[in-house]
């Protein structure tokens, strides 16, 4: 019985050390930026693992936010965003009803070929849509750019909808037929409304990674009005001195805040869809 | 099934009891932003096609003259190395992280939704801020966090991102902190898919931690393991964005990986043709790697 239990204490403490090591090296970098982000220029360069400055300010996020134009950016990036995730369950959500009420031929080998497009890189795409896109003059256009962002989240959106429509058993549609509803009344009325979570959780993970989306408008977008933060942020780097990487630190601040902020509230969805999305199909 | 009238007039292809209008957006979007690119990528590698002027010719001299370019190969064997190392520590990581997560939640000790959300955060993070952490974190002055911790138990500095060697092993490093979290959570699906009958049945037969470790945790999670290898690989092979931001993939090309490479041969050097020959072989690696994943599914029944 005491073998067991000092065993038992021995598990607790090594789980404490995975967790102290997660700790360290993912929170560090971060609470490390974070530290930065609220330093002064002059604070930057001393070599003390000190987190909190002796002058801590706040200039550095107002400068980047107004001077940098860092509103517009997380505005346009904001834009993209929700167009593309939008988009996404729009053309996702019928097909995904398709795959998963309708049997007709060849569904199991279109199913994989959706999956498939999920493993080409967006760079193949969007390298024959730029030449394409130019000679249609749209270039440049948030229109074109938001259907290439709704293409990349499709293969994804539709897989992990299908399993959350394989989850709501068919007899459902059937009776609401039977009450003579159209099965696509069905569909809208009865079902939809019945993954709603799932759909939540697909909506939130599509607009997530379309936040961090980056191949897309670094070919499509070029006036520097339009670009979203992604791309900003990398030619703000390019453009600040080593001198004010405080400034920079708090662009970087700005730039994964919304991101890690709606993920850490909807976290309990999309950590089921994720897995359920790779393992179940 | 009784034909309503409007299955009648589309002849029962359209009818909405058939896939057609169901998945023709679906179809839509695939033909023109996948299919037809596709097609376009084929083409244009067989041409001398570049992005300075409007014609070009057909010609095999492209394929040809990037497939004796030894930098391919330079290029291949960094995107190889990047990698693997990222499979091997990622699945490690990831799978050491659920364990103990598992093991928090089984003995409901506190702090394992924070430390999970907290892996899970590096992941949702764009990749160039991550690129730009890591660059912020791995400064070559001695003010740089990682120099500062390796001053602070006395092993000096190390100029992380100007040698060929370390840029390479920064990569990693940050790769590495990015995808973790999507082994985790894979991982730690698996472990709770794993019957607790299976651990007490062992005990019962006098099996320790350990021996339960490597004899039931272990082969239950293969399955798992080779799935989360496959969708760690395609991750880091559409990697460029981490690396702009973090090497721009120097110094020299000791960072410029295949994606990265494509990018800079069509939109730096202009060279349509030879960018479409590689964007060939990132879609024949693609390839492989959907029929892999596909066996795998197939092979748990769960397809």
């Amino acid at each position: 019985m005491r073998g067991r239990r000092s065993q038992r204490l021995m598990s607790d403490a090594l789980t404490y050390l995975v967790f102290i090591f997660a700790l360290v090296f993912f929170g560090g970098p971060l609470l490390w930026v974070l530290s930065l982000s609220i330093r002064t220029q002059q604070e930057i360069f001393i070599t003390s693992l000190r987190l909190i400055p002796e002058h801590p300010t706040f200039e550095n996020y107002t400068e980047v936010f107004y001077t940098a134009q860092f509103s517009v950016y997380l505005a346009n990036s904001l834009k993209l965003a929700l167009a593309g995730s939008i988009g996404a369950m729009v053309v996702s959500a019928p097909a995904a009803y398709a795959f998963s009420r309708l049997t007709f031929r060849g569904s199991g080998g279109l199913l994989i070929g959706v999956l498939a497009l999920q493993m080409v890189p967006p760079l193949v795409v969007v390298i024959p849509l730029y030449r394409y896109f130019d000679r249609l003059n749209l270039l440049d256009s948030y229109f074109s750019t938001s259907m290439v962002y709704i293409a990349i989240l499709v293969p994804l959106a539709t897989w992990m909808l299908k399993g959350f429509f394989d989850g709501i058993p068919p007899a459902l549609d059937e009776a609401a037929m039977v009450d003579g509803c159209t099965r696509f009344g069905a569909f809208l009325r009865v079902i939809l409304p019945l993954i709603l979570p799932g759909l939540t959780s697909v909506f939130v993970l599509t607009a997530i990674l379309a936040w961090g989306e980056f191949v897309v408008p670094y070919v499509l977008l070029s006036d520097p009005s339009k670009l979203p933060i992604s791309i900003a942020i990398l030619n703000f780097q390019g453009n600040y001195a080593a001198n004010s990487t405080n400034v920079l630190a708090a662009g970087g601040v700005l730039a994964m805040l919304p991101a890690i902020a709606t993920f850490v509230i909807l976290q309990r969805f999309i950590v089921r869809a994720l897995t359920s999305g790779a393992i179940k199909g | 099934m009784t034909p309503t009238k409007k299955a009648f007039t589309f002849r029962g292809l359209a009818g909405e009891h058939r896939p057609t209008l169901w998945l023709a957006p679906l179809l839509a979007i695939v033909t023109l932003f996948y299919l037809y690119p596709a097609f376009e990528v084929l083409r244009y590698s067989l041409t001398n096609a570049s992005l300075l002027r409007p014609d070009y010719e057909y010609t095999l001299s492209t394929f040809a003259q990037v497939l004796g370019d030894p930098v391919l190969y330079k290029v291949i064997k960094t995107t190889a190395i990047f990698v693997i190392a990222s499979i091997v520590l990622q699945l490690l990581l990831g799978l050491l992280i659920a364990v103990a997560v598992n093991r928090a939640s089984k003995r409901r000790l506190p702090g394992r939704v924070f430390i999970r959300s907290l892996v899970l955060s590096a992941w949702v993070m764009p990749g160039v801020v991550i690129g730009i952490v890591w660059a912020i974190i791995l400064n070559d002055a001695d003010y740089g966090l990682a120099n500062l911790l390796l001053g602070a138990v006395g092993l000096g500095t190390v100029p992380w991102l100007s040698t060929p060697t370390t840029a390479l092993i920064s990569v990693i490093i940050a790769n590495v902190w990015r995808g973790t979290a999507f082994s985790m959570i894979l991982q730690y699906a698996g472990l709770q898919s794993i019957p607790d009958e299976l651990y007490e049945a062992a005990e019962v037969d006098g099996a320790g931690k350990l021996q339960s470790f490597f004899y039931i945790t272990i082969p239950q999670l293969r399955p798992i393991m080779m799935i989360n290898i496959i969708l760690i690989t395609i991750s880091t092979l559409s990697t460029f964005d981490m690396i702009l931001a973090l090497t721009g993939g120097g110094p020299g090309q000791a960072t410029e990986v295949l994606s990265l490479r494509t990018y800079n041969v069509i939109f730096q050097n202009y060279s349509l043709s030879e960018g479409a020959v590689l964007a060939v072989i990132m879609m024949l690696i693609s390839l492989a790697l959907t029929l892999a994943y596909r066996r795998l599914l197939r092979s748990e029944g769960t397809l």
